[in-house]
């Protein structure tokens, strides 16, 4: 039994990721990570408050949710931070029209925004809508405007689905940095607004009261350290052995998978 | 002596020679050094067997090289390949430790409908998924105009090179100790000059009148 248990003690509030700890994707819908439903389900019955924070970007909260209730897991919308909502809300701060370049799936987060005459560009996990026409159309965009702005929904490198390992939004994303010479702003993890929203709808601090727990050592960990949270990286979804040899990020702890995450923070935390 | 240098990706040499012999240019194949030539050199020394994201009209610059059970990417301008499946199939071969030869990594090209995706985005996004570097053959690389200059008995700083893409044939040239002039035509666009330092050696309208310039100040 990890020794660093002892570390959980205080935590009152657990942020949790999705793609890689509860379950993984795929084209049929994917299927739930072993003992993560269950571990979702007591760590409710518990006195720790729990958040969903991801930045899946190809479906949109509503289909999301709606595939892992079917899962079995105990999730709802009004549970979940996601980056779709989260730029919507930006565009409008900023009088910003976006060209999208996205997933079919996740339009519908984009519903009210006005998208005629773009102003900017915002890319997300757009998956096989990366085709060369569509990421030509795009560039054409930024390379038309005076100030090129370019939103990007999370910066991952890859993610795990059923099938293997999955080129992410964040590859697309330095294309089009290096096609048009521009930085883009991203909206997501590890941004540490991202983290401070989601912490800020549970009521709990970073300091001393949260934890992340992630199967992305680079954001979800490391990016939670950064907000000042402790951090847990499973085992699961697009962890590779040497992401436990990391150069720059030293998880809180290395666990298996969600369940034995739970597990220990049942023992540790609540007390 | 001249050397016709160029990083297309999309013609066999044969291709290219014969579409120039069309237009009337006075050029032989032993003038021209491409970046498939260079990429298949490449590949030939490290003895891997690649996956080839070329135009399917560079194929003839590889024939006789293994490309089954690959362990290698190379990477050219091939927008027909340029999609998500065929890229995330690079991409996990990347991942498992194949190597990365990039052809070149222009930003972009001129086509006839406007300016359009080189394979350097391409190449980055893979770099960046897999983190790490791809070995780049063609220019800016000062290995390419080294290799260009090979047989012709020319030091770098005798040579001169005149390009429409500042950054990659001026910039690069520039580096390795040539005179750069900047041509006005093809991919140019206003104050593209200002985007080298040093500055080109040289930025006039066109072709011609660089040649008019060589002839009459540098000879």
């Amino acid at each position: 039994m990890a020794a660093w248990g002892k570390r959980l003690a205080g935590v009152r509030g657990v942020l949790l990721d999705i793609s890689g700890v509860l379950y993984d994707g795929g084209e049929d819908g994917g299927a739930p990570i072993r003992g993560s439903v269950e571990a979702v389900a007591r760590l409710k019955q518990s006195r720790l408050k729990v958040r969903f924070c991801t930045n899946e970007s190809q479906k949109s909260r509503q289909e999301l949710v709606g595939l892992l209730r079917r899962q079995g897991f105990d999730i709802s919308e009004g549970e979940v931070t996601a980056p779709a909502p989260a730029t919507s809300l930006i565009l409008k701060e900023r009088g910003l029209r976006p060209h999208l370049l996205v997933h079919d799936g996740v339009r519908s987060e984009f519903g009210q925004i006005d998208t005629s005459n773009p102003n900017c560009v915002v890319i997300a996990d757009a998956g096989e809508g990366f085709s060369y026409q569509n990421m030509n159309k795009a560039f054409r965009v930024l390379m038309e405007l005076e100030k090129p702005v370019l939103i990007s929904l999370g910066k991952g490198r890859y993610y795990k689905e059923t099938s293997g390992l999955m080129l992410d939004v964040g590859a697309y994303m330095k294309a089009l940095e290096y096609a048009c010479g521009i930085e883009a702003e991203v909206v997501g993890k590890p941004s540490p607004e991202y983290f401070q929203s989601a912490l800020k709808e549970m009521g709990v601090e970073a300091h001393e009261q949260a934890i992340m727990i992630g199967d992305d050592i680079v954001g979800d960990v490391g990016g939670a350290q950064r907000c000042g949270m402790r951090a847990l990286q499973v085992r699961t979804g697009k962890f590779r052995p040497s992401d436990e040899q990391h150069p720059e990020v030293k998880a809180d702890g290395y666990v298996d998978n969600l369940a034995e995450a739970v597990d220990l923070l049942l023992q540790h935390a609540t007390k | 002596m001249v050397r016709f240098v160029t990083n297309t990706t999309k013609e066999s040499k044969q291709d290219l020679l014969d579409r120039l012999k069309k237009l009337e240019f006075d050029i032989s194949e032993d003038e021209i050094f491409t970046s498939l030539t260079a990429a298949r050199n490449l590949v030939e020394q490290k003895q891997v067997r690649p996956m080839l994201l070329v135009d399917d009209r560079a194929l003839p610059d590889f024939k006789g090289i293994q490309t089954s059970d690959p362990n290698a990417v190379v990477i050219g301008l091939a927008p027909e390949h340029f999609h998500y499946q065929i890229l995330n199939q690079a991409f996990r071969l990347l991942l498992d430790g194949a190597a990365l030869i990039a052809v070149h990594k222009a930003r972009y090209y001129k086509r006839k409908d406007g300016l359009a995706l080189g394979p350097g985005p391409f190449v980055t996004a893979l770099e960046y998924a897999t983190d790490t570097k791809a070995t780049v053959v063609g220019k800016p690389e000062k290995t390419f105009f080294l290799e260009a200059l090979r047989g012709t008995g020319c030091e770098p700083e005798e040579a001169v090179m005149i390009g429409d893409d500042c950054r990659d044939d001026v910039g690069g040239a520039q580096n390795v100790g040539m005179l750069g002039i900047l041509v006005k035509t093809g991919k140019y666009r206003a104050a593209d000059e200002e985007k080298i330092n040093p500055p080109p050696y040289l930025t006039c309208e066109s072709f011609p009148h660089a040649v008019d310039h060589i002839l009459q100040h540098l000879l």
